[in-house]
């Protein structure tokens, strides 16, 4: 048994076990009501064929070999946490200047030096998206908390 | 023939024309940026056609399906590096062109290729799609179940090199498809008390999230990677000389990648390394392969927009996605309440002429652009991944919240981002999981009604013909690839015990 065969399904099981689980949950019916195939059994069988494959993988049947994976490299998770902080920022201060920032933040962050064009492109996305989502389609995006809070 | 003129006369609509232009000139732009396939494209653009009516989306993302893949070839020719999977074999031999100044040759042949293989097949699309839904008009609920099954066994049997794996995302595809309501109780599945899952998980985060993230989060594993770019002075037309020698090529690879197309699940990607090596099989001068082949870009050129309308084939008549991107077409129509099958040949003709002629169109479209103007294309794969990558992800933020105002579908498209990042890290492929997800209500509903009509006998399934072939089907071509393995494998064993 390979690690990475061991982890893929380790982690398939484990969720098949909680999905497994939250079909319990379900809302049940009066029998009488129910006609056929009640709203748990399906999602069950799915459950079932998945555990059956992760077990197969597990073995390695049915996949070739495959060399554990390199260490997520640092950029990775640096990018990922500018992505959560734009989420979090788009709360606070709303949509457009959280792009704006993060076009920046995250262009500086990939090596581009030039903060001029950083900021031009940025400005010229966030204008071109905004008259088309905004001003043609009519969207509605969020202001953030502290224009509420002004408002 | 009425087919065809109908379609022509569909998008004479100008409305219709301006999209199946925007389409192919943002396909061709989309698809030219390294790393930005031509389902990537079609799912960051989805959001854009939430506003439309089904004609018009249909024609712009007909029209985008169409474009991306010539898009890519610009991308494979000047920098070595596929804007979409599908042009990475026509790089084998385009690049290598290239790099002897004959850019302009290899992207004119390109052009021509694609164009010739692309008409080819939306003409077969014309003929054999109306012929298909006249068959499945005979299915009932086991049959279009049992042709669910067979569409997502594909996926597995050819879509990668970990079979296994791929079932498991097909299945957890089809699971997530049973998020929200149950129709036929009214119950609620796995939606944890959020309202907005309600209605089942949105398609566009999760396409979004899966393609444009995780390809994101991917290139910031890759950051520092610099290409080398060559330049281009001009676009030839294939001179008699090259096209004579590329003919073969071409025909052969417009018929192979309409096929292979045709089978589900099986896209542009596999149809252009096939005829890639057909074409070599078949040419005269093996030995220029490799080294700057012009009917090695004439090959996988026609065959990968060849697939583009195979691939229209199943999805249009029967509800099965032909390729991932038409995967992404098909959960676009069904976000506009259209469920593509055979009653669309009788309830909405229009749509299907829409097709037909956008998807023409298109193919003319970018013979033009390619040959016109394809160095302004070009210089596209010039934009730094600083400036594009950050862009893409606002693109992503913006689409996925745009369609329902809301904050939890861009959460539920960061969560799939990770999703995608962390398939690829482990070996699987996005593709099976966004089949299993497309076709999991359909898979879901023809059970339940086959149930139905069976009296819940399940071995009555065993009663219908057309169940127990695609059944049959099914099972060979999950245990092929296994078996295969296991003969190559007999077959190695006595060479090395004679050694």
């Amino acid at each position: 048994m390979r690690l990475t065969d061991v982890v893929v399904a380790g982690v398939a099981l484990c969720g098949c076990a909680v999905a497994f689980w939250l079909t319990y949950r379900f809302a049940t019916m009066p029998a009488a009501m129910v006609s056929g195939l009640g709203a748990e059994v399906f999602p069950r069988l799915v459950i079932g064929v998945i555990a059956f494959l992760a077990v197969l993988a597990l073995f390695g049947i049915g996949n070739p070999p495959m060399e554990t994976p390199a260490p997520v490299p640092p950029m990775v998770w640096m990018t990922a946490a500018v992505l959560l902080a734009f989420v979090g920022a788009v709360q606070l201060v709303g949509m457009w200047p959280s792009a704006i920032i993060f076009l920046i933040g995250l262009g500086l962050l990939w090596g581009e030096r030039s903060l001029w064009k950083l900021t031009a492109s940025a400005l010229a996305l966030c204008a071109v998206l905004y008259g088309l989502f905004v001003r043609v389609l009519g969207g509605n995006f969020p202001k953030g908390l502290i224009a509420n809070f002004w408002s | 023939m009425d087919a065809f003129f109908a379609g022509l006369a569909a998008v004479s609509d100008p409305q219709i024309l301006f999209l199946v232009f925007a389409g192919t000139v943002l396909g061709i732009v989309v698809g030219a940026l390294p790393g930005i396939s031509g389902s990537t494209t079609t799912a960051l653009l989805l959001p854009l056609t939430i506003t439309m009516t089904p004609n018009a989306a249909i024609a712009f993302l007909g029209s985008i399906y169409c474009a991306a893949n010539f898009g890519g070839s610009i991308t494979a020719i000047l920098i070595n590096t596929p804007g979409d999977p599908s042009a990475s074999a026509t790089a084998f031999d385009g690049y290598p062109l290239a790099k002897r100044g004959e850019a302009g040759r290899a992207l004119g042949m390109s052009a021509v290729a694609s164009a010739i293989g692309g008409i080819f097949s939306v003409i077969v699309l014309i003929v054999a799609a109306p012929l298909l839904a006249r068959l499945a008009y005979q299915f009932g609920p086991p049959e279009y179940f049992a042709l669910a099954l067979f569409g997502l066994s594909m996926v597995a049997a050819v879509g990668g090199d970990s079979p296994v794996k791929n079932l498991m995302a097909a299945a957890s595809g089809v699971l997530l498809a049973t998020i929200g309501l149950d129709l036929t109780t009214g119950v609620e599945r796995f939606t944890f008390g959020i309202d907005a899952l309600s209605d089942g998980l949105g398609f566009i985060p999760v396409l979004v999230g899966l393609f444009a993230i995780a390809e994101l989060l991917e290139r910031a594993a890759q950051r520092g990677v610099v290409q080398e770019y060559i330049k281009l002075h001009s676009v030839k037309l294939p001179s008699l000389a090259d096209f004579r020698k590329s003919a073969k090529a071409i025909s052969l690879s417009s018929v192979i990648g309409t096929f292979i197309g045709v089978l589900p699940a099986l896209g542009a990607t596999t149809a252009a390394l096939i005829c890639y090596n057909e074409t070599k099989r078949w040419s005269k001068h093996k030995e220029e392969f490799g080294k700057g082949a012009i009917e090695g870009v004439a090959g996988p050129e026609a065959a990968n927009n060849a697939a583009v309308g195979g691939a229209m084939v199943p999805t249009l008549a029967l509800g099965i996605p032909g390729s991932t991107t038409t995967a992404i077409i098909l959960a676009g129509l069904m976000v506009q309440g259209v469920r593509p099958g055979p009653h669309l040949f009788n309830e909405q003709p229009t749509l299907l002429y829409v097709v037909f002629g956008s998807m023409l169109v298109a193919n003319l479209l970018y013979l033009v652009l390619g040959l016109g103007v394809a160095k302004l294309f070009a210089r596209i794969a010039l934009i730094p991944e600083a400036f594009l990558w950050p862009a893409v992800f606002i693109l992503s933020v913006v689409g996925a919240y745009a369609p329902n105002q809301s904050m939890e579908d861009v959460g539920i498209m960061l969560f799939f981002g990770v999703v995608g990042f962390l398939f690829r890290r482990y070996g699987f492929s996005p593709a099976p999981l966004i089949m299993g997800l497309v076709l999991g209500k359909m898979v879901e509903e023809t059970l339940k009604q086959s149930l139905l009509i069976f009296d819940q006998d399940w071995l009555q399934f065993f009663t219908r013909p057309v169940v127990v072939v695609l059944f049959v089907i099914t099972v060979v071509g999950l245990l092929a690839p296994t078996l295969v393995r296991a003969w190559r494998r007999l077959g190695r064993v006595p060479a090395r015990n004679g050694v």
